[in-house]
């Protein structure tokens, strides 16, 4: 099959490129740096409709990925990549004839625990701008859906090379500044690169076999919560370090985050209140619909993703040391 | 006017109320005064076991049975009537109650053949048991009824209010029709309200109104009267389904009636109000209580073999022997025949009659002896407390229970009084206090007489303690308890002159029933921690103690207080939860005696008899031995309530049969309905037990609400602490937290103060050991139960792990 991945650069744009690479699939990615998959690399911008259209032109379906990820981003560029960039891979998906849009758990977080929900509906009530604009494009592609479209949100997604989990979680480290709200006792559901990549391959495969499960939006994980602390200490340990998190209660936790998040210089603030908030409640999801759906089930629990992060560590301090 | 017949509710207005359009039909049938009368009914058609026929109450009609209409058929037919004037039937002809008991045995000999069963509620009650009287039945279900006013109870003032005012409220308003409406849920109001739009239509509700007899001049008097009296002579099964929350036929009906039919089964629905038939999951209860009653139970020795407790304390009644050695003195069996004599006189000159029900408030002590074989000799049935449950469990249990008598000490009878336990009950007490029956009384040494006892009479009712479950009261027949002597004294065979000991409050009463002496430690019957060394030694120096019964707090806390002193007792029982390997070691080597761990419940006591760690279950779980002989065990698969048997593939929960396996839960308070299922017309216990047989032996795996019910099927959380136990050698406990089906694991390793994430250490040891794949690993306090001070409560632990988890 000729499939168009956007956002390939990503850890788990570039993962889901290879993985349908080595199964045979041509893919091409649209991004605008490189995307280092050794698949054909098609350099553009989302925001360009005319740019992504002529990539799309002859692939046979398109996988969503791209997206503005960051802590505080401004409203006009949230909205510009994750809503006007949905709005044109929707339109160039018609010639397509089938389409993977990757959304978020996010979109339905409303300051309330999930425990061992199923996915709901999305909502535009977060204070969060990547939350909202990411909850605009999910209804966006609901609505306008023209090809058989998989909608999946993968939650929290994490592996070598990761910088946003792993590689926030080591930066924080470093600086001395790794604070968990409540001991990081927060029940969380987390996602292994591979398996994500590979829910998102499944999803591919049953928009051509499954049109009744296309049109609904499935929650993605791993299938093994552990709590905040537990998570940050594997990721440390797979690094190398021996270092200990301080913990503070969940309220000045988030007290913190507003008044960090509100007054930080630039769109990358250590902390928001919607983080702080994430952080200190439990999400976790019921995933026996997905897995059902899909007809998938994830291959990495926890502690295999930290013994894979560990050896992959390894190998880059090796490579440094060379 | 006269005859003016209404319309049956339309198809659409039938499906709208849930009703199915085809069960509505006319039937004609003479009536009482000569003419025929046109009624309309609600018929499910052809049951295969018989027919019941429903029996509304004023101003209802045949939508009060919705549930069993729904529920029952196509097992039973199921005919709900419109009596004469009301519902959908025949307008215009005033009834009495004696003609109402007319028509519908005129109804039930025209269309019903084969078994027959009448159910019915409010003053629909009066009507079918007068029909009962002059008809071939089966079985009598009631809702909330009376067929008498109780002598201690004034007319319910809405009744009073209505009647004042009858053709105002009743028929030219729609007062008394939308009150009664407005008892129940609002999804069945448009329903009820449906046939009573007009007052021409509301006729019927105010004579109906009028005709309830106050006073002997009311024209239906006498025959209320005969009601009652037949209610009185009904030999076939009984089920009263209750709604405890009725302001109208309150708890003091639902006394007066099984003071009438003290064989009667009572399901009281705590919560539901006077319309209990659509209050209440009524159908359920029905189709459980008709598949019991319907086949043959469980029975226990035949009647020739029989003997009372009762009979066994009066054939020693000059025996100079103890059967009680307590702090508070000593009890001799002659004493016991004597003292129980005078009470027992005291009592029956009081009016108290068999089938009884006496609340006994009274702390282990020979007096708590006395007062039940005194009760018994009338022929009542002792209820006994257990005072740890609570106050509040207490009374709700006591109130529901409806005694007509209360026991007590000066203590007891003050708070029972103050907090109404039992509004209306006599109280009695051993010594003078004012108001209350002197079962002291020194005039005379007491008759003789004793009311005759059979193996099917209630012997006792018995409190559970709630440490695993709602609390229950639990009814056993003087067939049962005899059944469990004799299963008791072959686990150990006593001789003559041998005595036991145990920290259990309710198994003092056993001593006359074993016939062995029993010797109450010097301790806090509530905490059953504060049994320690010194009191157990103290206890077995008073007499030739071979038995202890001691639960597993009492044995760690003589552990704890031994300091390498021994004391020896031949047999030491070990029971209320499981314990661990080392603490039977170590109450072996302070006892020298066998230890063993039987298994059994209130409910059915004993079941097993074993020694732990005899042998090692393939699955894991403690193993209690072999079932005892004449006890089955069954193992049911789980999440399958209310459908029957299906035989468990591995594990499931555990189901018992036995001779002694009690009666039945008296005035079920919020039990699960679902608490028996029939095999092969045995009568089973769903213990809510989890467990398995192999090898013959039984191995039990905790509890089935704490099964964990994650994605890939149900985990017992004994089977996953076990291994974390042993090898992190402290106590664990195994939670699910999140929605039924896709639960995950959660381990908590007990620890001092509130729950934390456990240190990474021990979480990576706990991880390791444990079979499974856990989300968390905490430490923390486990919360125990109170009686035994050692049933860890995994649902609180449960929800208190997930609100940590949560970030609550």
């Amino acid at each position: 099959m000729r499939v168009l991945v956007t956002g390939a650069s990503s850890l788990l744009g570039s993962t889901v490129a290879r993985q349908l690479a080595e199964r045979g699939d041509a893919v091409s990615c649209f991004q605008r740096r490189p995307s280092n998959t050794g698949c054909v690399d098609v350099l553009g911008d989302i925001r360009d409709a005319q740019g992504l259209r002529r990539a799309a032109q002859g692939n046979e379906a398109i996988i969503h990925l791209a997206a503005l990820v960051a802590p505080r981003p401004a409203w006009s560029d949230a909205y510009a990549i994750n809503v006007g960039g949905t709005a044109h891979v929707l339109d160039a998906s018609v010639e397509c004839g089938r389409l993977v849009y990757i959304s978020t758990p996010s979109v339905a977080f409303e300051n309330v625990a999930s425990v061992g929900e199923e996915a709901e509906e999305a909502r535009y009530t977060g204070r969060d701008a990547y939350a909202r604009s990411k909850a605009l494009a999910e209804t966006l592609v609901l609505e306008r859906m023209s090809v058989p479209t998989m909608i999946l949100r993968p939650h929290l997604v994490w592996g070598p090379g990761d910088t946003q989990l792993v590689g926030r979680i080591l930066e924080r480290a470093e600086q001395g500044r790794l604070v968990l709200p409540d001991h990081g006792r927060a029940l969380l559901d987390t996602t292994y690169v591979d398996d994500a990549a590979s829910a998102i391959v499944a999803g591919l495969d049953r928009t051509g076999d499954a049109p009744e499960i296309c049109g609904r939006p499935f929650v993605v994980t791993g299938n093994d919560p552990r709590p905040l602390a537990e998570l940050v200490q594997g990721i440390l340990t797979a690094a190398g370090r021996t270092q200990a998190f301080r913990s503070l209660p969940a309220p000045l936790v988030s007290f913190i985050g507003r008044g960090v998040g509100r007054l930080w210089p630039n769109d990358e603030p250590p902390l928001t209140l919607f983080a702080a908030r994430q952080l200190s409640l439990s999400h976790w999801f019921d995933q026996r619909e997905t897995h059902a759906a899909l007809r998938w089930k994830p291959q990495v629990n926890v502690d295999e993703g930290f013994e894979r992060l560990r050896s992959w560590f390894e190998r880059q301090d090796k490579k440094t040391l060379r | 006017m006269g005859g003016a017949t209404p319309l049956s509710p339309s198809a659409g207005e039938l499906l709208a109320w849930g009703l199915d359009p085809s069960w509505s039909r006319r039937v004609r049938l003479p009536g009482a005064d000569g003419r025929p009368v046109d009624w309309h009914v609600l018929d499910t058609g052809a049951g295969t076991h018989g027919t019941i026929v429903c029996v509304h109450g004023n101003p209802t009609w045949g939508y009060l049975w919705r549930d069993l209409l729904e529920t029952l058929s196509p097992a039973w037919r199921v005919i709900a009537v419109d009596q004469t004037g009301m519902g959908y039937s025949e307008r215009g002809r005033p009834r009495v109650l004696a003609e109402r008991i007319e028509e519908l045995v005129t109804f039930c000999r025209q269309e019903v053949k084969g078994p027959l069963i009448l159910a019915a509620h409010d003053w629909g009650g009066p009507v079918a048991i007068g029909a009962a009287g002059s008809l071939e039945i089966d079985a009598v279900i009631l809702g909330n009824t009376a067929v008498a006013k109780p002598v201690d109870v004034k007319v319910p003032p809405l009744i009073a209010a209505a009647r004042s005012a009858a053709d105002l409220t009743c028929r030219r308003s729609p007062l008394f029709v939308d009150g009664t409406a407005r008892m129940t849920h609002k999804e069945h109001r448009a329903a009820l309200r449906a046939p009573y739009r007009t007052a021409d239509r509301r006729a019927a509700v105010r004579d109906f109104v009028l005709d309830i007899p106050v006073k002997a001049q009311d024209h239906s008097y006498d025959a209320l009267g005969v009601c009652a009296d037949v209610l009185g002579k009904l030999r076939c099964p009984i089920l009263l389904l209750w709604g405890g929350n009725d302001p109208v036929f309150h708890d003091r009906f639902l006394r007066d009636l099984t003071r009438r039919a003290p064989h009667a089964d009572v399901q009281r629905f705590h919560d539901a109000g006077h319309l209990v038939m659509l209050d209440a999951p009524v159908g359920a209860v029905v189709s459980d209580w008709l598949q019991v009653n319907a086949s043959s139970r469980a029975s226990p020795e035949p009647e020739s073999t029989f003997r009372s407790v009762l009979a066994g304390v009066l054939e020693r009644s000059s025996d100079q022997g103890a059967v009680y050695i307590g702090p508070e003195g000593t009890l001799r069996w002659s004493e016991l025949a004597d003292r129980s004599a005078v009470a027992a006189d005291v009592l029956r000159t009081d009016g108290c009659t068999k089938g009884d029900r006496v609340s006994l408030l009274i702390p282990p002590s020979p007096e708590l002896l006395v007062a039940a074989c005194a009760v018994w000799r009338c022929g009542g049935v002792p209820v006994v407390a257990d005072a740890s449950a609570g106050i509040r469990t207490l009374r709700r249990l006591v109130r529901a229970n409806a005694p007509r008598y209360v026991i007590g000490t000066r203590a007891t009878l003050s708070v029972a009084r103050l907090l109404r336990f039992a509004p209306g009950a006599r109280r009695a007490s051993f010594g003078a206090m004012p108001g209350t029956l002197n079962l002291a009384r020194q005039s005379g040494t007491g008759s003789k007489e004793v009311v005759v006892l059979g193996s099917f009479d209630t012997a006792a009712i018995v409190h559970t303690s709630g440490a695993t479950g709602p609390a229950k009261a639990v009814r056993y027949t003087h067939g049962q308890l005899a059944a469990q002597r004799e299963a008791t004294t072959r686990m150990f065979s006593p001789d003559a002159g041998d005595a036991f000991t145990t920290s259990f409050g309710a198994f003092m009463l056993l001593a006359p029933l074993l016939e062995m002496a029993c010797v109450r430690p010097d301790f806090d019957i509530d905490k059953p921690s504060t049994l320690g060394f010194e009191q157990l030694s103290a206890a077995t120096n008073r007499a030739h103690v071979t038995t202890a019964w001691l639960s597993p707090a009492s044995a760690k806390a003589v552990i704890a207080s031994a300091q390498g002193r021994t004391v020896a007792i031949p047999l030491v029982m070990l029971a209320g939860a499981p314990v661990s390997t080392s603490i039977l070691h170590e109450i072996g080597v302070i006892t020298g005696g066998d230890i063993r761990t039987p298994y059994g419940m209130t409910e059915c006591l004993p079941v097993t008899d074993g020694r732990r760690g005899e042998t090692n279950g393939s699955l894991g779980g403690t193993g209690v031995g072999s079932p005892l002989p004449g006890c089955e065990v069954r193992i049911s698969a789980l999440g399958l309530t209310g459908q029957g048997f299906v035989e468990a593939q591995e594990w499931g929960e555990i189901l018992l049969a036995a001779p002694w396996l009690f009666d039945g839960y008296e005035h079920a308070v919020d039990v699960d309905v679902h608490s028996t299922v029939v095999i092969d017309s045995q009568r089973f216990h769903r213990t809510g037990d989890v467990g398995y047989l192999e090898g013959g032996r039984l191995y039990v795996l905790g509890r089935s609400v704490h099964v964990i019910d994650g994605a890939e099927g149900p985990l017992a959380s004994v089977a996953i602490e076990e291994p974390v136990a042993a090898a992190l050698n402290r106590d664990v406990a195994a939670v699910g937290i999140g929605p039924h089906g896709t639960q995950v694991v959660c381990l908590v390793l007990s620890g001092e103060g509130p729950l934390r994430l456990a240190p990474p250490d021990l979480r990576d040891r706990a991880r390791k050991a444990a079979g499974v794949s856990l989300a968390a690993v905490l430490e923390g306090a486990l919360p125990t139960d109170r009686r035994h001070e050692s049933k860890i409560d995994r649902i609180e632990l449960g929800s208190s792990v997930n609100a940590y988890l949560a970030g609550r």
